[in-house]
């Protein structure tokens, strides 16, 4: 009897171990709708295939140099949510991640398309798997607006007639938009866009396409924002220091009643709006003869597997189990938008767990038009030339030229560093 | 006690001097190295001999900037510290009721150190609509843009440091109980009057504390990182960029590791520099009990 009990515990144990219970750690950046489904999806998705995960996850800010610090040390998460624009600044040969392609047993890569399967795909390796789509749409406060007698604006010149109107009725207190640092870049970068025809930087051949007086042109409608009180001077949008727009009272009370944002964020900026405050995104805005619509869109975020993992297997099959399985999908549900994979995106079609100002802004940018987004847009160094001096520009210490001529100079800098002329 | 003894006393200090190896010694060593290289971090490091160096005095316009803010918040921060952290203690070494409470309160901000929260906190306090702005207000003033403004976010800073005067307090506090009474007595008989007494007794008496809390608030001042990280980042117009965060934003955003490591160095020769020059200066007015000229 004791040697039953005995064989029958140990092979209870051998059982275990070819079970692949393992102990992962998954790391993601968001808010707190994103952090409080993930986290629910980690425990379903770790229940089902009996494993155990630790969660890690903070706000937006310093997540980058958080995930930076981690791979340097090779103390990385195994599963890691990694911003698009990332994948070939950790993984520049595509050794950087784990090749997701070399799962296909584990993981159902059917579900995604090919065009979306090459986006988070580096030197041939498949570095990351697209959580969602995602692209910077106006979105504006309708509450604020209905306060103000206005209709949402559709066009630049609807938006810009708006700034007087908001302070004439609302008070100087309120404006139609907000831009400051990434968001004001982005606005540049639409503007031009619309205008030229032509992406900042080109995917193809990775130079800048745009001249000094098109990046001139651009600065200057800027500023022609500010004028006409649509946008919060950068300056008076920094009296209570540097702040995310969701954590900024100006928005959550609908002082600020406008912001071009990505349409991922959708409850992350909505949550917090107080009582009666509600958001619609209403596309893109048209520029008088304009070359195109110029819509920002990319793939939102990747799933990665380190590379350092100690168990891949086990973090494809929750990687797997939180983009493919209705056990991870429902219970994370449109928390990292609309998803990419087609099995998520029928599961919560079907039950009915996308909500609809989320698929209608989602169905904007993917009806919209633009030329093809570079990742190296959103390189900190290119950042850094484009907010830096947009910054100058906006306190009065450089003219729309100079800022012009130092953004560009900066960007070509990032790009000779990279990529071979 | 016997022949083994005589290594106790090492055995005692091993996980000290383990801990200094390898959390302080290695890395201060391997940064030297680095900071003549060009290292991404993610691949190895490369030689590029002086060239960091080279490219900090000559072409960065960043590190000219960022280190005048450095210089300036240093400048700012320490004097006004010490004189503050010196007028609470001599407040608290009168002998008042439920001194010990104050005493306590006083020190509570440097528990609380630089924390987070702290500068969370900082944030709200200094906001257009914050605290500060609707005492303001309400005596009739303009508010005023604490954070927004280049001309104002460097001293909002710095008054964040100063709050945290509770160690230099305790230690002045510590000076002041101290000093003889008899000479107090002496000085009173002889009529002196308290900013004499305290001139002319107390403050020769704590030179070699004020010269302490000098030499440690100035080399915690050069490595301020979380109040302008958390509030500001830096800005606006890089008014807050103090050299701890140019060092951050190198190292793990523009992945220059090689170049982090030589503003480091950088950063580390001025401090050795000021308290060299700290330490030689203090012969003049710092005197110590059995000083042939005290």
């Amino acid at each position: 009897m004791t040697k039953r009990i005995l064989s029958l515990a140990l092979a209870t144990t051998a059982l275990a171990g070819t079970a692949n219970a393992a102990d992962l750690r998954m790391s993601w950046w968001g808010g707190d709708s994103r952090h409080e489904a993930t986290q629910a999806a980690l425990t379903a998705c770790g229940e089902k295939h009996g494993h155990t995960i630790q969660p890690e996850f903070t706000g937006w800010s310093g997540h980058f140099e958080k995930v930076a610090t981690q791979i340097a040390g090779g103390t990385e998460a195994d599963i890691m949510q990694i911003n698009w624009p990332w994948l070939p600044i950790f993984s520049q040969n595509g050794d950087g991640f784990a090749d997701l392609s070399q799962m296909s047993d584990i993981i159902d890569l059917s579900q995604w398309s090919e065009d979306q399967i090459v986006s988070g795909t580096v030197n041939g390796a498949l570095n990351g798997l697209p959580v969602s789509t995602t692209g910077r749409l106006f979105v504006f406060n309708t509450t604020t607006w209905a306060d103000a007698g206005l209709d949402l604006p559709q066009t630049w010149d609807d938006l810009i007639a708006a700034g007087p109107v908001f302070a004439e009725t609302l008070g100087e207190e309120y404006y139609p938009m907000e831009a400051i640092g990434l968001d004001a870049a982005m606005i540049v970068t639409l503007y031009g866009t619309q205008k030229t025809g032509k992406p900042l930087i080109d995917a193809q051949t990775n130079e800048v396409n745009w001249t000094v007086e098109e990046m001139t042109d651009a600065i200057s409608f800027y500023q022609t924002l500010v004028d006409n009180h649509v946008i919060l001077p950068w300056r008076d949008q920094l009296a209570s220091g540097v702040q995310a727009l969701h954590e900024n009272p100006k928005w959550t009370n609908g002082e600020i009643a406008g912001t071009y944002q990505w349409d991922s964020t959708y409850f992350k900026i909505s949550d917090p709006l107080g009582e009666g405050e509600e958001i619609e995104y209403v596309g893109l805005l048209e520029l008088d003869g304009q070359q195109t619509p110029g819509v920002y869109r990319k793939a939102s975020m990747v799933f990665s597997i380190s590379k350092n993992s100690d168990n891949p297997e086990a973090a494809a099959e929750v990687l797997n189990c939180l983009l493919n399985e209705p056990e991870g999908v429902e219970a994370m549900g449109s928390a990292r938008g609309v998803p990419a994979s087609q099995a998520a995106l029928s599961l919560l079609q079907d039950a009915d767990a996308i909500a609809p100002e989320q698929a209608d802004a989602q169905s904007k940018v993917m009806a919209a038009e633009g030329p093809a987004i570079h990742p190296f847009m959103e390189h900190p160094d290119v950042r850094s030339a484009m907010e830096d001096n947009l910054e100058a520009f906006a306190y009065g210490q450089i003219d729309a030229a100079q800022a012009a001529d130092e953004i560009l100079y900066g960007i070509e800098d990032v790009l000779a560093d990279n990529f071979d002329s | 006690m016997g022949g083994d003894s005589k290594y106790l006393g090492l055995w005692y200090v091993t996980p000290y001097i383990l801990g200094f190896a390898l959390f302080t010694a290695f890395p201060f060593v391997t940064s030297f190295y680095l900071s003549f290289t060009d290292y991404d971090l993610l691949s190895t490091p490369e030689w590029v001999g002086l060239e960091n160096y080279e490219k900090l005095f000559t072409r960065d316009r960043t590190f000219s900037k960022s280190l005048s803010v450095t210089l300036t918040y240093v400048a700012l921060t320490v004097p006004l510290k010490l004189a503050f952290a010196l007028f609470i203690a001599v407040v608290l070494n009168y002998r008042l009721r439920g001194i010990g409470l104050f005493r306590t309160a006083y020190y509570v901000p440097s528990i609380l150190g630089g924390s987070v929260a702290i500068a969370v906190l900082w944030r709200y306090i200094f906001a257009q609509e914050g605290l500060v702005n609707m005492i303001i207000t309400g005596l009739g003033g303009e508010p005023v843009n604490w954070f927004g403004d280049p001309g104002n976010a460097l001293f909002t800073i710095t008054l964040l440091r100063c709050w945290q005067f509770g160690s230099a307090m305790v230690i002045f506090l510590a000076a002041l109980q101290s000093v003889d009474k008899t000479l107090y007595e002496a000085a009173s008989i002889d009529g002196a009057g308290p900013w004499q007494i305290f001139r002319n007794i107390t403050l020769p008496l704590i030179t070699p504390v004020i010269f302490f809390n000098l030499i440690m608030q100035t080399v915690q001042a050069f490595q301020e990182f979380n109040g302008p990280y958390i509030i500001t980042q830096g800005g606006p117009l890089k008014s807050t960029y103090l050299l701890p965060l140019y060092i951050y934003d190198e190292a793990f955003k523009s992945f220059d590791m090689g170049y982090a490591s030589a503003i480091a160095w950088v950063l580390f020769v001025i401090i050795m520099a000021l308290t060299l020059v700290a330490f030689w200066s203090s012969k003049k007015w710092v005197y110590y009990a059995g000083d042939k000229r005290s």
